[in-house]
C-alpha cells in the first residue's frame, strides 16, 4: 500500500474521491486546497480577463466537495457569485461557463437559493455568448421544473414568476427574449400553465417593443400541442355498426338496404372521429385569457399602427381572428380591414380566408360581415379568374358560412350555387359543398331543386334568426328508449301478422322508408321486426290518422304512375312527420323526467341518432347540435385549400400510356429455353403438355431404400447365409 | 338492464331531505335549489369544452328579471304587462358607455330583443352584454310575450370553464317534491347526454338548497 501524499494536491480528482469517502481523515488536505483556491482567486481578479486553469479546476473541486465541510464552506457560493457579478462580462467565456456550472452544482445540492441564481443568470444574459446562453436556459428551466416535481411551492413560484415577469419587461432584448422562452417552455411541459402565466405573454409579450418577443408569444397563441397519443381505448363508447348489419343479414337483401348499410357504417366511423379528435390547437392558452375583448382591441390597435413585416401581421391576425372566434366578440372594425387583404394576387391569400372564417361566429350580425363576403364573391369567384381561385373563394364562402349562416343572402347564395354545373370540378366540388352546408343549415335559403331530399328533419329544422338560441326541454333521440319497451311488446303479434303482408303492403314499406317510424326502433330488433312493427302500427294507425293512410294510399298510386308524383308522396309524409314529431318529442320530454339514464341508454339513443341520418326523413337535430359544436373548433387551412382537382392523367389516358409501353413487349408467362422454334422439344418439355396420368409413374420417382433398410436387409441376408451353411 | 346511476329513491329522499331541511328552518328569502356536479376523467385545457342549455318544466327562479330592448310595439306590450323595457332610443343614450353598459347588464338576468333591434345591439351596446353573458334572446311578434319570458326564466345553460365542476340553479324550495324531482331528472340527463362518455365522466351529483346542507345523490 504506497501512497504519495505529495501527489494528492495535484491530483484532484484522486482527493476529491478520497474526500467523499471520508471527510474527517483528509480534513488537513482539504484545508490547503481552500486556501490555495483563496491565493488563485486573487490573483485572478487582478487579471480577470484571462483564463485561468487552476482556479477552474479548484473551485470545481471545492463545489463537488462542499457537502463534506459544511462549517468551511459557507462563503464559498457566495465568492463565486461575487466573481461573477462583479466581471460579468469581461471574463474569459470558458471561465464563466465553467464557474457557472459549479453555481448550478452547489444549486442542485441546494446551497443557493433558486432565486439569487436567478437573479444572476439573467444579469449573465447579456453577455455575447450564445453557448452560455443557450446552458443557463436549459438549467434554469430544468430548476424549475424539478422545484415542482415533487409538491407545488406556490410562494416560491410566485416569487420566481414575478421575477421573471419584471425581466419579460425588461429593455434589453435578449432578457426579454430568454424570460419569454422560459414561460412558454414552462407552461408547454405543464409546470406554470395558470392564468397568471398566460395572460403576462398576453398582456405585456404581444406588445414587446421588441419584435422577437412579440412574435415568440403570438407563436405561444398559435402553437400546436404536442399530439399526445392517448392510448385509452373508447371501445365502450363506440357505436356500433354491426346492428345494422347483423339487422341486414336476416333481411330481404335490397340494394337499397345494402347502402344503407354502407351509409350507417361511414356516419358511425365519422362521428367516432370526430369524438376522438382533440382540438389541436393550443386552446386553453386562449381560453385563459381574462380579458380577450380587451386583448383583442389592443392588438388590433397595434396592427393598425405598425409597420412590421407581413408575416408578423399575418400572425397577430391569426390570434384576433382566433379570440373572436373563440370567445364571440364584437370587433366590427376586423372585418374591413381583411376585406381589404382579400385579393387573389395578395400573399398568403388563403390563410387570410382561413382568418376571415375564423373570425366568424353566430352573433356577428350580417351586415359587418358582408364586406368580407362582398370582397370574396368580387374578387374570387367570377369568371375571369381561373377554377382554383373560384374554388377557393368557395370554399371560404362555405367555412364562414359554417360559422355565420346568416352571412349570406339569399340572392348571393343562390347564385354562388349555380356553379354547381360548372364544367371545372373543383368549383363544381365547391359550390356543391356549399349546397350541402345549407341543406343542413338553412334550406330554406336555397333553390326548391337544391334542397335535397325531404327529410322529415328538413321539415322541423326552423332558420335560426340572428341571435335566437334552440333550446330543448328534451333530449333527442331519447323517445327510442321508450319504443324499445313498446317493440318488445309488439313482439309476438308480429309474428303472426308477418305472413299477412301482401304486396301492396312491400310497396308500401318501401315508400315509407322514409318516415321516421320504421327506423327509429331500436338496434337490437333486427329489420324486419322493424318493418312489422310498422305494419303493425299501421293497424294503430288507421283507427288515428285516417286520412294519413289515404294520402299513403293515394302516394303508392301516384309513384307507380310518374316520378313527379315522388314529391307529392314526400309532402304528405311530412305532414305526418310533423304529428309524429311532436309526439316523439313528447315521450322525450317524459321518459327524460321521470327516469335518469344509464349509460347503455346513452349508447342506444347515439346508435338512433345515427340510424337517423341515414334514414331519410328524421335527421338533423343532432347534426345541428354537430355543427354548433364545430363553429367553436379552427378553420383548418386546409378546408379552404382543398381543391378537387382533375388529375392529370385520367383513367384513359393512363391506359392508353400502359398499352402503349406494352407494344414492344413479348408475352409473360412460361417459355421454354429452344432458340430456334423449329427444333423438337426435349422429353421434359413434351412431359409438361402430357396428361398426368401418362406421367405418374415418372413424377413418383425412384424410391429408393434407407440406410436402416440397407442394413436390416443386409444382416437378414448374413443370417441367411450363415443359415445356408 | 343495468341500474341506473341515480335511483328513483335516492332521489326522492334527497329531493325530500332538502325540502326538509328548508322547512325547518325558515328563511327570509326563497331559498334556491341547485344541482352541484363534478366531473372527473375530463381535462379542461385539452378536451372539448361542452355547453348546453335545456329548458325545464318548471321555473327555477321566478324572481329572474327580464328586460326587453324592443321596438314600439313590444314597449307598450311590456309596459302593459309591466315588464322592464328599453327602446333603441334608451340604448343609444347609453353611447356604448362601458361602465353604462355594465350596469345594465348587471341589474338584469337576461334580455329580450326585438326582431328589428337584435341586429343592432352589438353596435349599439358594444361587447358589454355579451361579455357578461347576456347577449339578448330573439322575441318575434309572432310570439306571446309573457310566454317568451317563461321560456327564458326556465331555461338553464350548463357551461364547462375552467374547472371541473359547476352548478345549476334546478328549482326552489317552494316547489313540490314532484316538480323539484322531474326537473333534476331532466337536467342530471340533459347534463349526462352532454358528456363525452356519459356517466364515466361524472364524479358526483349534489343537491342542495341555498342555505341548506348539501345531499349527495350520486
Amino acid at each position: 500500500m504506497v501512497r504519495h501524499n505529495n501527489q494528492l494536491p495535484n491530483n484532484l480528482t484522486q482527493l476529491q474521491n478520497l474526500i467523499k469517502r471520508d471527510p474527517e481523515s483528509y480534513k488537513d488536505e482539504f484545508r490547503q486546497q481552500l486556501a490555495h483556491f483563496e491565493t488563485t482567486l486573487e490573483i485572478f481578479n487582478l487579471n480577470p480577463t484571462q483564463y485561468s486553469k487552476k482556479l477552474d479546476e479548484q473551485a470545481m473541486f471545492l463545489a463537488q466537495v462542499t457537502q463534506c465541510y459544511l462549517n468551511e464552506m459557507t462563503t464559498f457560493p457566495q465568492k463565486i457569485v461575487d466573481i461573477l457579478k462583479t466581471h460579468n462580462t469581461i471574463l474569459h467565456s470558458d471561465m464563466r461557463l465553467s464557474l457557472c456550472k459549479c453555481l448550478i452544482l452547489l444549486r442542485n445540492k441546494n446551497f443557493v437559493t433558486a432565486y439569487d441564481l436567478l437573479e444572476l443568470f439573467f444579469s449573465l444574459i447579456k453577455c455575447q455568448d450564445k453557448n452560455l446562453r443557450e446552458y443557463l436556459k436549459t438549467h434554469i428551466i430544468t430548476d424549475i421544473k424539478n422545484m415542482n416535481m415533487k409538491h407545488k411551492d406556490m410562494k416560491l413560484n410566485s416569487t420566481l414568476q414575478n421575477f421573471i415577469f419584471s425581466m419579460l419587461r425588461d429593455t434589453n432584448a435578449k432578457s426579454a427574449k430568454l424570460a419569454v422562452d422560459i414561460l412558454i417552455e414552462l407552461y408547454h411541459k405543464n409546470i406554470w400553465n395558470d392564468h397568471k402565466t398566460v395572460n403576462i405573454i398576453a398582456d405585456i409579450g404581444c406588445f414587446s417593443k421588441i419584435t422577437k418577443v412579440m412574435v415568440a408569444s403570438l407563436k405561444f397563441f398559435l402553437s400546436r400541442e404536442e399530439e399526445e397519443k392517448n392510448e385509452n381505448s373508447d371501445s365502450d363508447d363506440e357505436i356500433d355498426p354491426r346492428d345494422t348489419m347483423i339487422s341486414n343479414k336476416f333481411n330481404k337483401k335490397t340494394r337499397k338496404r345494402e347502402k344503407m348499410v354502407d351509409k350507417v357504417k361511414k356516419i358511425a366511423k365519422k362521428l367516432k372521429k370526430k369524438k376522438e379528435k382533440a382540438p389541436i390547437f393550443n386552446f386553453s392558452a386562449l381560453h385563459l385569457i381574462n380579458n380577450p375583448q380587451g386583448f383583442a382591441e389592443k392588438l388590433f390597435k397595434q396592427i393598425e399602427s405598425s409597420n412590421d413585416r407581413f408575416e408578423v401581421k399575418l400572425m397577430t391576425l391569426d390570434v384576433i381572428s382566433r379570440l373572436i372566434g373563440l370567445h364571440n366578440l364584437f370587433l366590427f372594425n376586423y372585418y374591413p380591414f381583411i376585406a381589404r387583404l382579400i385579393m387573389p394576387h395578395q400573399r398568403e391569400v388563403t390563410r387570410i380566408l382561413q382568418f376571415a372564417a375564423q373570425a366568424s361566429h353566430e352573433l356577428v350580425p350580417p351586415e359587418v360581415i358582408e364586406p368580407v363576403m362582398k370582397a370574396i364573391a368580387n374578387n374570387f369567384i367570377t369568371e375571369r379568374n381561373s377554377t382554383d381561385v373560384m374554388a377557393v373563394g368557395l370554399n371560404a364562402v362555405r367555412e364562414i358560412c359554417a360559422r355565420c349562416p346568416l352571412a349570406v343572402g339569399e340572392d348571393l347564395l343562390r347564385d354562388l350555387v349555380q356553379y354547381k354545373s360548372y364544367k371545372e370540378k373543383s368549383v363544381m366540388m365547391a359550390a356543391r359543398s356549399l349546397i350541402q352546408l345549407y341543406r343542413q343549415s338553412m334550406p330554406n335559403l336555397l333553390h326548391k331543386k337544391d334542397r335535397g331530399r325531404p327529410t322529415e328533419a328538413l321539415s322541423e329544422i326552423k332558420a335560426k334568426q340572428y341571435g335566437e338560441l334552440d333550446i330543448k326541454d328534451y333530449i333527442p333521440g331519447s323517445e327510442v328508449l321508450l319504443e324499445r319497451k313498446e317493440d318488445k311488446y309488439v313482439e309476438k303479434k308480429n309474428n303472426k301478422t308477418k305472413k299477412k303482408t301482401d304486396d301492396s303492403d312491400e310497396e308500401w314499406i318501401d315508400v315509407a322508408s322514409s318516415d321516421s317510424e320504421i327506423n327509429i326502433s331500436t338496434d337490437e330488433e333486427d329489420n324486419s321486426e322493424d318493418e312489422d312493427g310498422e305494419d303493425n302500427s299501421e293497424d294503430e294507425e288507421e283507427i288515428k290518422f285516417d286520412h294519413d293512410n289515404g294520402d299513403k294510399e293515394q302516394s303508392e298510386e301516384i309513384l307507380n304512375q310518374n316520378n313527379d308524383g315522388n314529391r307529392k308522396i314526400l309532402k304528405a309524409k311530412r305532414k305526418i312527420s310533423t304529428k309524429d314529431l311532436e309526439e316523439k318529442i313528447e315521450t322525450a320530454r317524459k321518459i327524460a323526467m321521470d327516469t335518469i339514464f344509464t349509460d347503455e341508454d346513452f349508447k342506444r339513443i347515439e346508435a338512433a341518432q345515427i340510424k337517423k341520418c341515414v334514414s331519410g326523413i328524421k335527421r338533423k337535430k343532432n347534426i345541428i347540435e354537430e355543427d354548433a359544436n364545430e363553429s367553436t373548433e379552427l378553420v383548418q387551412l386546409s378546408a379552404i385549400e382543398n381543391i378537387h382537382k382533375k388529375r392529370k392523367h385520367d383513367k384513359n389516358a393512363r391506359l392508353e400510356s400502359v398499352h402503349k409501353g406494352r407494344e414492344d413487349r413479348d408475352k409473360y408467362g412460361y417459355k421454354d429455353r429452344r432458340k430456334n422454334i423449329n427444333c423438337s422439344k426435349t422429353n421434359r418439355e413434351k412431359r409438361k403438355t402430357k396428361a398426368y396420368q401418362m406421367v405418374k409413374h415418372k413424377a413418383k420417382g425412384k424410391v429408393k431404400r434407407s440406410f436402416k433398410e440397407k442394413q436390416i436387409a443386409f444382416r437378414n441376408y448374413l443370417i441367411k447365409q450363415k443359415k445356408m451353411r | 338492464m343495468k341500474m341506473s346511476k341515480v335511483s328513483r329513491d335516492t332521489l326522492y329522499e334527497c329531493v325530500n331531505a332538502v325540502l326538509q331541511s328548508s322547512k325547518d328552518k325558515k328563511r327570509n328569502f326563497l331559498e334556491t335549489v341547485e344541482l352541484q356536479i363534478g366531473l372527473k376523467n375530463y381535462d379542461p385545457q385539452k378536451d372539448k369544452r361542452f355547453s348546453g342549455t335545456v329548458k325545464l318544466k318548471y321555473i327555477p327562479r321566478p324572481k329572474m328579471q327580464v328586460c326587453i330592448l324592443g321596438d314600439q310595439q313590444h314597449c307598450d306590450e311590456a309596459k302593459q304587462l309591466n315588464v322592464p323595457c328599453m327602446d333603441a332610443e334608451a340604448l343609444k343614450k347609453l353611447n356604448k358607455n362601458k361602465k353604462l353598459v355594465k350596469k345594465l347588464a348587471k341589474k338584469y338576468d337576461a334580455f329580450l330583443a326585438s326582431e328589428s333591434l337584435i341586429k343592432q345591439v352589438p353596435r349599439l351596446l358594444g361587447p358589454g352584454l355579451n361579455k357578461a353573458g347576456k347577449f339578448p334572446g330573439l322575441l318575434s311578434h309572432q310570439e306571446s310575450m309573457t310566454q317568451k319570458i317563461d321560456e327564458v326564466k326556465a331555461t338553464i345553460k350548463f357551461q364547462m370553464k375552467k374547472v371541473l365542476c359547476l352548478s345549476v340553479a334546478v328549482g326552489h324550495v317552494d316547489m313540490t317534491q314532484d316538480e323539484l324531482a322531474q326537473n333534476v331528472h331532466l337536467s342530471i340527463n340533459f347534463l349526462v347526454s352532454l358528456l363525452k362518455k356519459h356517466w364515466q365522466n361524472v364524479r358526483s351529483l349534489h343537491m342542495k338548497s341555498t342555505m341548506g346542507p348539501p345531499q349527495r345523490l350520486y
